[in-house]
């Protein structure tokens, strides 16, 4: 098990350069004869901060409160987290069925072809996320010590995506209905993921229950380290209506962080063991 | 370290007839047959399966050239992808010791929009070269390539010359230790062709391992110095290069010369008076030098042939013009000179040559050494005939006309 893990990283270290030139490639693909060039980069990000706000200005309507500037800053981070893992699978998904003609004519290990899609949409969500530093400041966001955290929480994510990545463009290279499985999950996963909600509002039960989606403890810890700068260290509580509900737990960064790792090795392990079958089922 | 470049021991692969399940929908009923019947050996053929390769063996010594024969889905391309490790085989094993490097699909890693440069970069790293080495052979690239000033065009704009010449040109400077070629010198015109059997010449004499598949029997003839004959995915025959070329021949219902496998003579040039590729009236007259050198003492009896399609037209000898063969000593070489009126009917035609003994077996044997195309001319219609001509013989010296009439052989 590890002897195949082992190689597979050694094997997709040895051919580093061809990943990045076909990250390269993926990259000026996207901007190529595309009109909107490096606006498409901000586009979805802004698309769901937009349907985000809509989301909580008619919450605030039913609950007779103002939306305050500081949750546009939570939906604007979460949304450029979620961006990212949805482009990256996106795009992985389909990597070795689009790239069939390279799969059955010359080898490479077939790690770098989703890894080219998770490296390109990368280099999108950068730009996200070079936008948010001048704008999350404008909305009130200062600077804390717990933006030290941030590193850690954007490791978690790239790993957990690259993990799913490898596992879905593996699964579709066999099962063509993956890809649609994936496109219908994604388009829904924003409800199941507190992007426009944070899990306290869900009740107590129903904060625990957010908590088991990996993303969750991703996303919120990256919300909570920027925007209200809370070390993740601690738990922490906020009151809603005069109750205490829980708003975040260090175990969540735990969980999720296992969960990264799982999905990146098993991934990884399943890739490598069934990758000599892809030039005959593609 | 041994001398092995390739060594594959009993390989077997098993392929399936007709549409494989590639749907959830699809995998729930073969997975339940699959608890049900329990799983199939490896070993055993299911319904639908077969054998693209069944029990394969050789091995090839560094630095020779192996050619890979076969009719149209006798499994060379299976045993391709088995030695590039895009296939692993269902039973059997091999080793290849040194870096491979393939010339199957060179275009394969093209992306249409982007650029000839750009895609050098990144069709150079998909075959597994380092950056630094395709930065230092770009300009090698390029020329070989004869893209020229094309190289900032997206390749989307390219001929489909230009497109299969400048990935030619990048699988050419990958400089690996096993090369793998896959019928790619069909690929350009005329002259590029050429340029790419020289630079093959090259590299078998610097040493590098060759794995050569072709339906060009005269290619592999030239360039291998063994080959292995494939049919319904078994070898039929292999070893010595000219009776493996011989025995694909008789399987294919053609007929095939009975090469010797000592040859003692061979042809050194074969040029025609207006070059390779003529196009002549009905009844112009062309004269081809033929010559020929012996590594030992022998009797020959050199010949020329013309044929259409695959049909002979003209087919005669040297004996049978003169009476007598040609006696050559170790070392000497003669040069005759065929002369024909193309006196035929529009067309194109292949002009062959061989070196014959005086038992039916040939020294060697080639077809379409030149290509004659003759005009379309109604006025002129008449019998072929072929006049020969010795001009240096190393013994035989006078200078001899054969007259037209009694010359021509026609079949």
């Amino acid at each position: 098990m590890f002897t195949d893990i082992k190689s597979a990283t050694i094997e997709v270290w040895e051919h580093r350069e061809l990943l990045e030139q076909l990250t390269r490639r993926d990259i000026k693909l996207r901007y190529k004869q595309a009109a909107m060039g490096f606006a498409w980069a901000v586009f979805m990000p802004c698309l769901i901060v937009l349907s985000g706000l809509i989301i909580r200005f008619a919450m605030a309507q039913i609950s007779g409160q103002t939306l305050a500037r500081v949750d546009i800053a939570n939906i604007a981070i979460k949304g450029v987290g979620w961006a990212f893992f949805v482009g990256a699978l996106g795009f992985a998904t389909a990597s070795l069925v689009g790239n069939s003609n390279l799969v059955t004519k010359i080898y490479f290990p077939r790690e770098v072809l989703p890894l080219s899609s998770v490296g390109a949409q990368g280099f999108d969500t950068s730009i996200g996320l070079l936008t948010l530093c001048i704008i999350l400041p404008l909305l009130g966001v200062r600077l804390h010590p717990s933006l030290a955290w941030v590193p850690l929480l954007l490791v978690l994510l790239v790993l957990f995506t690259t993990g799913v990545s490898l596992f879905l463009s593996c699964a579709n290279l066999f099962f063509r209905d993956i890809k649609y499985i994936v496109q219908v999950v994604l388009m829904f996963g924003i409800f199941f993921t507190p992007i426009f909600f944070e899990p306290a509002m869900l009740g107590p039960r129903g904060a625990y229950i957010a908590m088991l989606n990996p993303l969750t403890g991703i996303l919120e810890g990256l919300r909570l380290s920027v925007v209200e700068g809370h070390n993740l260290f601690y738990p922490m509580s906020v009151v809603v209506k005069g109750v205490e509900r829980v708003a975040w737990e260090p175990w969540e960064l735990v969980y999720s962080g296992v969960c990264a790792v799982v999905a990146v090795l098993g991934a990884a392990l399943m890739f490598r063991r069934l990758q000599h079958l892809f030039a005959e089922y593609v | 370290m041994s001398d092995v470049a390739i060594q594959m021991e009993s390989v077997w692969k098993k392929f399936q007839r007709g549409e494989r399940h590639d749907s959830l929908r699809d995998l729930v009923p073969s997975i339940a047959r699959r608890i049900l019947h329990g799983a199939r050996p490896a070993g055993e053929l299911g319904v639908d399966d077969f054998w693209a390769l069944s029990d394969v063996s050789f091995t090839v010594q560094k630095g020779d050239a192996l050619g890979i024969i076969g009719h149209n889905g006798a499994g060379k391309s299976t045993l391709l992808k088995i030695l590039t490790k895009l296939l692993r085989p269902t039973l059997g094993s091999y080793v290849t010791h040194g870096r491979v490097g393939a010339l199957i699909e060179v275009t394969a890693g093209f992306h249409p929009d982007l650029t000839g440069r750009e895609n050098i970069y990144l069709n150079g790293s998909i075959i597994g070269m380092k950056r630094a080495d395709i930065e230092r052979r770009f300009d090698a690239i390029v020329d070989f390539s004869g893209i020229g000033d094309f190289i900032d065009t997206p390749v989307k704009r390219y001929s489909s010359g230009m497109n299969a010449r400048l990935g030619f040109s990048i699988a050419a400077h990958l400089e690996p230790e096993i090369l793998i070629i896959d019928e790619v010198l069909s690929v350009g015109d005329y002259t590029f062709q050429g340029k790419c059997i020289r630079w093959m010449q090259d590299l078998l004499q610097n040493g590098t391992t060759v794995i050569f598949v072709s339906h060009n029997m005269d290619a592999v003839l030239s360039l291998c110095s063994s080959a292995i004959l494939l049919d319904h995915g078994a070898v039929v025959s292999q070893g010595e290069l000219t009776k493996v070329v011989g025995d694909y021949y008789k399987r294919g219902g053609r007929w095939s010369p009975n090469l010797l496998p000592e040859s003692s003579a061979r042809t050194v040039a074969f040029s025609a008076s207006q070059g390779s590729d003529v196009v002549v009236e009905p009844g112009e007259r062309l004269t081809f030098t033929h010559t020929i050198t012996a590594s030992s003492d022998c009797e020959l009896t050199p010949g020329f042939w013309v044929s259409r399609g695959d049909k002979p037209v003209v087919d005669t000898t040297y004996a049978r013009m003169r009476g007598h063969p040609l006696r050559l000593r170790t070392g000497e070489t003669a040069s005759i000179d065929w002369s024909m009126a193309f006196n035929l009917p529009a067309g194109v035609y292949e002009i062959g040559h061989h070196i014959g003994n005086s038992a039916g077996g040939y020294h060697e044997h080639s077809s379409r050494a030149c290509i004659v195309t003759v005009g379309d001319d109604p006025r002129v219609k008449g019998e072929a005939y072929v006049a020969l001509e010795l001009l240096e013989g190393a013994v035989e010296r006078p200078a001899l006309h054969v007259l037209p009439s009694d010359a021509g052989v026609l079949r």
